[in-house]
């Protein structure tokens, strides 16, 4: 069961990533990397990494002459999470109850 | 909260999850200030609605209203306006939170018309709004006495059912006390000393 997890979603920086922005719906990556906690290198390679696979998109633009990154998820990675909780739950179910 | 891009157990993930979620959460502020403009306001007018009416003072004593449009509206619009200016943070919860208040503000726009002209009181509808939205308000910020303060008002509406409906201001005037000022302050002292997370 464990491997049916979507390996994407493992890692501790992308699905904090992709959780903060189910509730936000979008953020700059300032914010992101002061919610998380994260590097800027990483959260930028972390924020890549989901873009590529569709789950959010990044958009570069200005906000008072200053450049701003804005993060925001998107319909698939709303599903991509939400299928990620589902299978977080049929886990610890199975093993809670394991099949005979 | 410190991340990496180190691989997580199922628990692990859950715990992330559950963490970012709530810090995603904290986010979403209210210190309560509309419900001690608004508070004021309803308690005000319901009152000097009631001496104006009782004490025959006035042929239109329902004009003590119009500090709702008056002092109310443009205080909550420059309210508004100035926290959207200092910082823009959409939240799922900011979004329906505001969604509740501005359902029950089309309600009462419609409900108030109606009821006058089929010469009823306004007073138990307006309640029953009031403590509906309140009530919601308190779910979504885990803030019990925004709770407790909704069934006062709830109560208030259900006790107009006995009264005549000058005395309803005075319940009305009462429930805003109750259901809206003292919450209201409450919620204000908890974001003062940071112990509640939403508003």
């Amino acid at each position: 069961m464990y491997q049916e997890l979507n390996p994407l979603l493992l890692s501790q920086l992308r699905l904090a990533i992709l959780s903060y922005l189910m509730v936000a719906r979008e953020a700059e990556f300032n914010m992101l990397k002061e919610k998380t906690g994260a590097t800027s290198g990483n959260l930028s390679v972390q924020v890549g990494k989901l873009q590529e696979a569709g789950y959010i998109t990044v958009e570069k633009t200005y906000r008072n002459n200053y450049p701003l990154t804005l993060c925001r998820i998107t319909d698939e990675g709303i599903a991509a999470f939400e299928q990620f909780y589902q299978d977080l739950k049929t886990y610890f179910d199975n093993q809670k109850s394991p099949s005979p | 909260m410190q991340t990496t891009d180190k691989i997580l157990s199922p628990l692990e993930s859950l715990q992330v999850i559950r963490e970012t979620i709530d810090i995603a959460k904290r986010t979403f502020r209210d210190n309560g200030f509309h419900f001690l403009l608004w508070g004021w306001l309803v308690a005000i007018a319901s009152l000097a609605h009631w001496y104006l009416a009782t004490n025959n003072l006035h042929e239109h004593p329902e004009m003590a209203w119009g500090i709702m449009v008056v002092i109310g509206m443009p205080a909550a619009i420059i309210r508004e306006w100035r926290r959207e200016k200092i910082k823009r943070e959409p939240n799922v919860f900011s979004h329906w939170y505001n969604m509740i208040w501005l359902g029950f503000g089309i309600s009462m726009i419609l409900a108030i018309p109606l009821a006058v002209k089929n010469h009823l009181s306004p007073s138990p509808f307006i309640l029953i709004l009031m403590g509906f939205a309140t009530f919601m308000s308190g779910i979504m910020l885990k803030f019990r006495p925004l709770i407790l303060g909704a069934m006062v008002i709830w109560a208030g509406a259900l006790w107009c059912l006995f009264l005549t409906d000058v005395q309803h201001l005075l319940v009305q005037g009462a429930c805003a006390i109750f259901g809206y000022l003292l919450p209201g302050y409450l919620l204000n002292q908890e974001v003062k000393k940071g112990h509640v997370s939403g508003t």
